[in-house]
């Protein structure tokens, strides 16, 4: 019997605990002369009474955009690998994809908190819960669907004709490259290594990703492509069958050295090994839908072809 | 003996208060006391909230207390059914997800997550409804594998579970090395660090944690007699394939209902009832109601180090409650060795 009461007032405390909160009332906002609306990548209508002031960036991506558009001043947080461009550094990280810290961002007070494809529809779900407003930006397929984005980013931050310029300045340097690869007709095989921990399988990329658009676009022939998958492991005599003329150490960033590869076994049969094309290659410029593609082209083209570029 | 049975339950009680507290008090932002008194204060004269008070407010009543209800329930949910089945199966190595609740509940995210969902309901609602059903149907196989007739095997359904668990795993990992990009997620959700906030998810396990627990609370006795045997517990009356059935039943839908929302929470069903074991001896009217609060006590101060520990970053609260579980695992094992607590 005690037992049971005992048990009955515990439930009775939670389900009060319950019904007390759920009844608290949330905020309204505050209607303004000339809001911002604009639908995002999700489809959602985000409304902004003014452009944002206090924007909260959770992706590497997102942060280069913001700072590229004039707005660096305008951020106040930033996710743990938005290392780019350095000031960013000085910003405080508010977690990773394992998990952020909504805690830290409500306390941040922001206007805009900036999500991209990498994060969860639940996030975006607990950010509104708090009461913040959201935007969440979708991966471009192609460079030209990057240029929007920018601009994109420029209205809700209030620096639109900065975006434009931008756009136009990086839409000319992306034609240069074109322009100076129209003639090449021998496309080189490129071996693009995302992690060569495993030197009997590493992991590349198929279709579909920026990588092999940026590839596509440097008048590159991608070998990973013969996977089914945007990212898988190819077998190290998958390999040595394609025999790529060059092998792109996307995990430089993380140590992988030239040298270290012509010592995996098997590897010092590839011409890329025997020949010295093993070349580093900075990963953030083509993993991050963001400006710095057109810097990751440019790399390519001076990389596969030689081609000199200002 | 009274006042010994009466002792434990406000100990229990006491400790999940104060982690109830706790959990309200500490994050990865520190509150002053004096703004969350004001908060409070306001809140429940019903009066304005001023400016300054707004982010307190907002960290306090919707981010802290929906995650602090929910972490409760699961808690107590993973350890009542737990201790329900360890004596069921009258194996000290049992916990809620023996026959499947795991698997089949990682299994069904991991589909789930390996697909693209818009931001609407059903996109916000597809994770916690698949891992749900994925959760049911694996222990359903289970038991319909496991089963002779009306009967319900122990042996059989132990087997079964093993089986059917590995193959599930299988499944699950070979959908994340083909994954695209959700990779991530899923292995936060596979470590029980699930980001759904908000007061949805508290309701939509509340009428399971409710009907599960509350049948779980009356099978005390009928679990003390089980100890002794299926055919002696016949004899003395009790309906054991019927109860085996109840329990099985109830302890599945509360934990697939707990976890769906949280993700995959280890140890906490297999602690739980050990250490009040420990403490109370293994008499299941009592250990039931304690590992009911001790469940929820526990994985409360978990989910409070898990906010701190890295802080601002949040770990999945699978992570800590399996390192802090391990050790002490190990040490049960050790000690019951020496001394047979398990009889």
């Amino acid at each position: 019997m005690k037992r049971q009461s005992v048990l009955l007032s515990v439930l009775l405390l939670l389900a009060l605990l319950v019904s007390a909160c759920t009844s608290a009332a949330t905020p309204a906002a505050t209607p303004t002369a000339s809001p911002i609306v604009m639908t995002d990548g999700l489809g959602r209508t985000v409304t902004l009474a003014q452009p944002a002031q206090r924007v909260v960036s959770l992706a590497p991506s997102n942060t280069e955009i913001l700072f590229a558009v004039g707005a660096g001043s305008q951020v106040v947080g930033r996710d743990n690998f938005s290392n780019y461009p350095p000031e960013a550094l000085e910003l405080p990280g508010l977690g990773d994809f394992m998990g952020f810290s909504i805690e830290q961002i409500v306390a941040l007070n922001p206007d805009l908190v900036l999500l991209a494809e990498i994060h969860p529809p639940e996030l975006v779900k607990s950010l509104e819960d708090a009461g913040l407003t959201v935007y969440y930006l979708k991966n471009p397929l192609a460079m030209e669907e990057m240029y929007p984005m920018l601009i994109t980013v420029g209205e809700l931050t209030g620096h639109k004709a900065e975006a434009e310029a931008l756009v136009t300045q990086l839409s000319l340097r992306v034609a240069v490259v074109q322009q100076k690869l129209a003639n090449i007709e021998e496309r080189p095989t490129v071996f693009y290594e995302i992690d060569g921990t495993d030197p009997s399988k590493p992991w590349t990329t198929g279709s579909g990703t920026f990588i092999d658009t940026l590839l596509e676009m440097a008048k590159a022939e991608n070998v990973g492509r013969a996977m089914d998958s945007q990212y898988g492991q190819m077998s190290i005599e998958a390999l040595l069958a394609a025999d790529p003329d060059f092998i792109l150490l996307g995990d430089a960033n993380f140590g992988v050295t030239p040298e270290q590869v012509a010592a995996r076994p098997g590897w010092g049969e590839l011409t890329a090994v025997k020949e010295g094309r093993v070349l580093p290659f900075n990963d953030d410029l083509a993993s991050r839908p963001g400006p710095r593609l057109v810097d990751g082209l440019e790399e390519l083209a001076r990389l596969l072809h030689g081609v000199t570029l200002p | 003996m009274k006042g010994r049975t009466v002792h434990p339950i406000w100990i229990a009680l006491a400790a999940l208060l104060a982690a109830l507290l706790l959990s309200m008090l500490v994050g990865s932002v520190s509150l002053s006391l004096v703004d969350m008194a004001r908060v409070v204060a306001a809140r429940l004269s019903g009066g304005e909230i001023g400016a300054d008070l707004r982010v307190a407010d907002t960290i306090l009543f919707s981010l802290r207390l929906p995650r602090t209800a929910l972490v409760a329930l699961t808690g107590s949910a993973l350890a009542v059914s737990g201790a329900a089945y360890q004596g069921l199966f009258r194996n000290p190595l049992a916990d809620p997800y023996l026959i499947g609740v795991a698997s089949g509940a990682g299994l069904g995210a991991v589909i789930v997550l390996s697909l693209r969902w818009g931001y609407d309901v059903a996109g916000l609602l597809a994770v916690p409804l698949a891992s749900f059903s994925g959760a049911v149907l694996t222990v359903l196989m289970v038991v319909s594998l496991a089963r002779v007739g009306r009967s319900l095997p122990v042996t059989n359904l132990l087997l079964a579970g093993v089986a059917v668990n590995s193959f599930a795993g299988a499944l699950t990992s070979f959908l994340l090395l083909r994954s695209t990009g959700e990779l991530r997620r899923a292995i936060a959700w596979l470590m029980g660090g699930s980001s759904m906030g908000g007061w949805q998810p508290v309701l939509a396990v509340l009428p399971y944690w409710l009907i599960g627990l509350g049948i779980l609370m009356t099978m005390g006795h009928a679990l003390n007699v089980m100890q002794f045997g299926d055919e002696q517990a016949q004899q003395l009356g009790l309906p054991v394939e019927t109860t085996r059935w109840i329990i099985i039943g109830v302890s599945s839908l509360a934990t697939a209902a707990a976890v769906s929302f949280t993700g995959i929470i280890g140890f906490v069903g297999l602690i739980v009832p050990h250490l009040l074991r420990l403490l109370v001896g293994g008499d299941y009217r009592r250990l039931l109601p304690l590992s009911l609060l001790g469940g929820a006590a526990f994985l409360l101060l978990a989910d409070v180090l898990a906010r701190i520990v890295m802080t601002p970053q949040e770990l999945p609260v699978g992570i800590i409650t399996a390192l802090t579980g391990t050790p002490f695992f190990l040490w049960i094992l050790r000690r019951s060795r020496s001394l047979p607590y398990w009889s």
